[in-house]
């Protein structure tokens, strides 16, 4: 049964057996991955998936249901009808209607066009490149060049076609980097076109490894801090939840009836920014054409993110940050190119301004060391210690915490080195930014 | 899901570029997911996850590769698709399936019983918790329940379908008092069937536990920090021997040498009190497997004898790497990972010191009573994790409790500076994250003491 076909059949049983409406949302994706390690493709990965979620209305409730065998149409609305008749909120869920979206201008990568051949030798030849960088470097525990495309498609039966297709390209290095006994390691990606350029990935990866060497931790206590982009927007993605009209109607955000009001320094802006050339998209996981928006200008917040339903709750327009986190999910919020605006100042300068304190340039646990509905952070850090502005050695095994909410009212400065992570479901990025002070437990 | 004829033209098709080994993986899981918000049902979802994976080997190199679609043109291009990644003569032979079958029991099927069931129990819990306290100002209560079915048959002969029920509950609180809030946490969950809301899991009291620690937390101060002793409570503590030290004993990272552990097989890696085991056939637990994703029967798995290092964790990879025998241990989220090495019920063993005088002997430090999740980088052996529910000690004596807590060290150094471990051993849920995706593991442990780890916090004095 093609797609086309079993969706035709899914629209005409669900309005047969009376729902109101119904909307299918399919995903299609074909990945390809390999690995290098000592010279030979050691683990190599292709695959073509798909599956497709369908949602129905019955008397202004929702139900879900997703499968991946395209072959009996209704006894998926069945089981939706099922589902759609255990809800018990009154909060009433649209569907999108008939949109047009603006034309996205998607630059297209040479490492989409290589084949295998090729690939695989590009991945070999940035494990060359990483083993060469370094004297230190032991070997590269992660070595990696991967394409993926995508295409989705929602449709309803109120008239909504919205389809995309989607592509990344990437490499990413880890290499193990040893010296008096001690060893150490640390990730670097590139995407697009500049995961060709394999040396500078290298170099990067095995840089960021080889400043862990030799790191103490520093006694404990209250430090300024500059924070560096990559930590920051780790940080910034993590909290980002505490951004969604969803989690504050449910009582679960600190930001909840906050509009208007500020929650962060005044130097601090935050965007969502669904056209950003980084991961561009014209609609999101439920069809609403994407907008453009600050969510934080100059300190105040102007809105939270919104999909059609908490929209419908709170009387406003959706912000088109309706999201699916895969596929089988319903539709939530979330951000889409979400950043910290960026600032003037280099990152020596926020440094040198500081005078002493730490750069913070890695944080871990963040699944787990922290709360996005109370802000509270604890979290395992490395980084360096800076005297007089100037680079004073390696700082491991300590942590750092405080409180979302607080770290952004205390932003002293803000960098001009914006950096956007690994894309995902969102892409989330920030410049370095320079904070009063954050507590820090060490020796 | 598919003849042993298919199969072994899927796996022969396999061999045509010169793998020494191929492997089919087939899935077909069903699962049911409803979500309460403040006692209404807010979402219920259905989701059938269909698919396969081929796989070959050559040594040590590996190619995988999977699809949606199960037809028998698909499958064959899929295995023409992983055979392609190498690059040598095709090798003759003839495979000869032995036919295994595996069934977790289910004394209620989930596909019996409706939604309003689920539906009820949520009710309950989110009513238990509320109960608790009027500070509690948010319930969020989660179902989920899943039929795993799964065949995996290789070019060595095996053929094995094993079918395996998962259920869970997740209960999260929200204290709030003014601008502060503070949460809560209890996800109990078991490979049974629905009986197991009978049995096993009591919602209700893990759904006051939620509660309470969302109020406690809300009335505690920040958690001092430093370095100082911590005693961890069983359960969910037991994260701790998981992510220190548990995650360094997988194939996926000795067989590779990023492993603190390498080579140290009959050496001394912890202190006397410490045993520690891996061991999926513990029945209807969270983690545990019949059999392993490449066919292997589930073993009980001895890692660590009076502090010595007694085994790895180890799959069909590692074991070719490593030129040690597989242990069972081989898993995979589903059709869309290759398997590798992993946990499946990790604890460290029951001991005989006592629960309170560990506390009223270690002066000063922190009583981590509820940890929640952390991570490892198994290279360096460096580990965090989240205290959710802690209280500090002075003098031997509980003094407060306190919040935001983390701890941090080394596997490598930890492990010789436990020095009481109690005599009650039990095990808490996860979800485990690593490269073949997210798969149930149970974490446990007795009450231990720790002489020395850092404690990070935002610094309260008490």
């Amino acid at each position: 049964m093609t797609m086309q076909e079993f969706r035709a059949r899914a629209f005409q049983y669900a309005l047969e057996q009376g729902c109101d409406a119904a909307e299918t949302y399919y995903a299609e994706g074909k990945d390809f991955e390999v690995n290098a390690q000592g010279g030979e493709m050691e683990r190599y990965a292709v695959s073509r998936t798909g599956g497709l979620s369908l949602r129905v209305q019955l008397g202004g409730r929702d139900g879900y249901a997703y499968t991946e065998c395209i072959d009996d149409p209704e006894e998926l609305v069945r089981r939706a009808m099922d589902n759609a008749r255990a809800i018990e909120t009154d909060d009433e869920h649209p569907m999108q209607t008939a949109c047009t979206y603006a034309p996205i201008d998607k630059k297209s990568c040479r490492l989409d066009g290589m084949d295998e051949e090729e690939k695989i030798a590009l991945a070999l030849q940035l494990e060359r490149d990483t083993l060469a960088a370094d004297a230190r470097v032991q070997r590269v525990m992660y070595c990696e060049v991967g394409t993926s495309e995508g295409h989705t498609g929602i449709h309803n039966t109120l008239g909504l076609c919205a389809e995309r297709e989607s592509r990344l390209a990437y490499c990413y290095a880890m290499p193990v980097v040893q010296e008096e006994g001690q060893v150490q390691n640390a990730l670097a990606f590139r995407i697009g076109d500049d995961a060709l350029d394999t040396a500078a990935c290298a170099a990067e990866a095995v840089r960021e490894s080889v400043a862990k060497l030799g790191g103490e931790p520093v006694p404990s206590g209250s430090y300024a801090v500059v924070l560096r982009n990559d930590a920051m927007a780790d940080l910034l993605g993590a909290f980002s939840p505490v951004f969604s009209a969803e989690e504050a109607q449910k009582g679960r955000s600190l930001l909840a009836g906050r509009e208007g009001t500020a929650v962060a320094a005044a130097c601090v802006t935050i965007a969502d920014d669904p056209f950003h050339p980084y991961a561009p998209h014209a609609f999101d996981g439920e069809g609403t054409p994407c907008v453009k928006k600050n969510i934080v200008e100059n300190g105040l917040l102007t809105t939270l993110l919104h999909n059609l339903k908490t929209a419908r709750k709170a009387g406003c327009a959706s912000t088109g940050n309706g999201v699916r986190a895969s596929a089988a999910s319903p539709v939530g919020v979330g951000p889409t190119v979400l950043y910290i605006v960026p600032g003037e100042q280099t990152l020596d300068e926020l440094l040198a301004d500081m005078g002493d304190g730490l750069l913070i340039t890695e944080l871990e646990g963040l699944h787990a060391g922290l709360d996005p509905v109370s802000g509270d952070f604890s979290l395992k850090a490395a980084g360096r210690r800076i005297v007089d502005g100037r680079d004073a050695g390696a700082v491991s095994q300590i942590t750092v915490a405080g409180n979302f909410l607080s770290l952004l009212n205390a932003v002293e400065r803000v960098g001009a080195d914006l950096k956007f992570g690994l894309p995902g479901s969102a892409c989330v990025g920030s410049p370095s930014i320079r904070v009063r002070s954050l507590m820090v437990a060490g020796k | 899901m598919i003849d042993q004829r298919l199969a072994e033209r899927v796996l022969q098709a396999a061999l045509t570029s010169g793998a020494d080994f191929s492997e089919l993986f087939m899935e077909d899981t069903v699962s049911n997911a409803i979500e309460m918000t403040d006692g209404k049902v807010e979402n219920a979802a259905y989701t059938r996850r269909h698919g396969a994976g081929v796989r070959v080997l050559l040594g040590a190199r590996s190619a995988y590769a999977y699809t949606a679609d199960t037809s028998e043109a698909a499958l064959i291009a899929t295995a023409k698709a992983a055979a392609a990644a190498l690059k040598d003569a095709p090798k003759e032979s003839r495979i000869v399936f032995a036919a295994k079958g595996y069934a977790a029991p289910m004394a209620v099927p989930f596909a019996s019983i409706g939604n309003d069931r689920r539906v009820a129990l949520l009710g309950e819990a989110t009513r238990a918790a509320r109960a608790v306290s009027q500070e509690i100002t948010q319930v969020q209560a989660r179902y989920m329940d899943k039929v795993r079915r799964t065949l995996v048959c290789n070019s060595e002969g095996v053929f094995a379908t094993a079918e395996r029920p998962y259920t869970r509950a997740f209960v999260s609180t929200i204290a709030m008092q003014g601008t502060e809030a503070q949460t809560g946490y209890e996800a109990p969950g078991c490979c049974r069937g629905f009986e197991a809301y009978s049995g096993s899991i009591d919602v209700c009291a893990r759904a006051a536990e939620a509660a309470h620690t969302a109020v406690t937390m809300l009335h505690a101060p920040d958690c001092p920090a430093g370095r100082l002793p911590v005693v961890i409570d069983g359960g969910f503590g037991g994260v701790i021997f998981h992510e220190a030290c548990g995650h360094s004993l997988e194939a996926t990272s000795v067989g590779r040498g990023n492993s603190e552990f390498c080579g140290k097989l009959g050496q001394k890696i912890a202190a006397d009190c410490v045993s520690a085991v891996d061991d999926g056939t513990m029945a209807g637990e969270w983690g545990s497997i019949d059999i392993d994703d490449e066919g292997m029967p589930g073993r009980r798995n001895l890692l660590i004898e009076n502090g010595v290092l007694r085994g790895y964790l180890i799959d069909r990879i590692g074991s070719r790497r490593m030129g040690m025998e597989t242990t069972g241990s081989s898993r995979r989220q589903d059709y869309t990972f290759a398997p590798t090495s992993r946990m499946t019920n990790t604890f460290i063993c029951a001991g005989a010191d006592d629960e309170e005088e560990m506390i009223a002997t270690m002066g000063e430090g922190l009583y981590a009573k509820k940890m929640g999740g952390g991570s490892v980088n198994p290279m360096t052996g460096e580990f965090n994790f989240a205290v959710l529910e802690g209280y500090w000690v002075r003098d031997g004596k509980i003094l407060s409790p306190v919040r935001g807590a983390t701890l941090i060290g080394k596997g490598t150094e930890i492990l010789p500076r436990i020095d009481r471990v109690g005599p009650n051993m039990w095990m808490g849920q996860g979800m485990c994250g690593s490269l073949s995706g997210s798969v149930p593991t149970n974490v446990g442990q007795p009450r231990i003491r720790v002489t020395e780890l850092t404690i990070g916090g935002k610094g309260g004095v008490l």
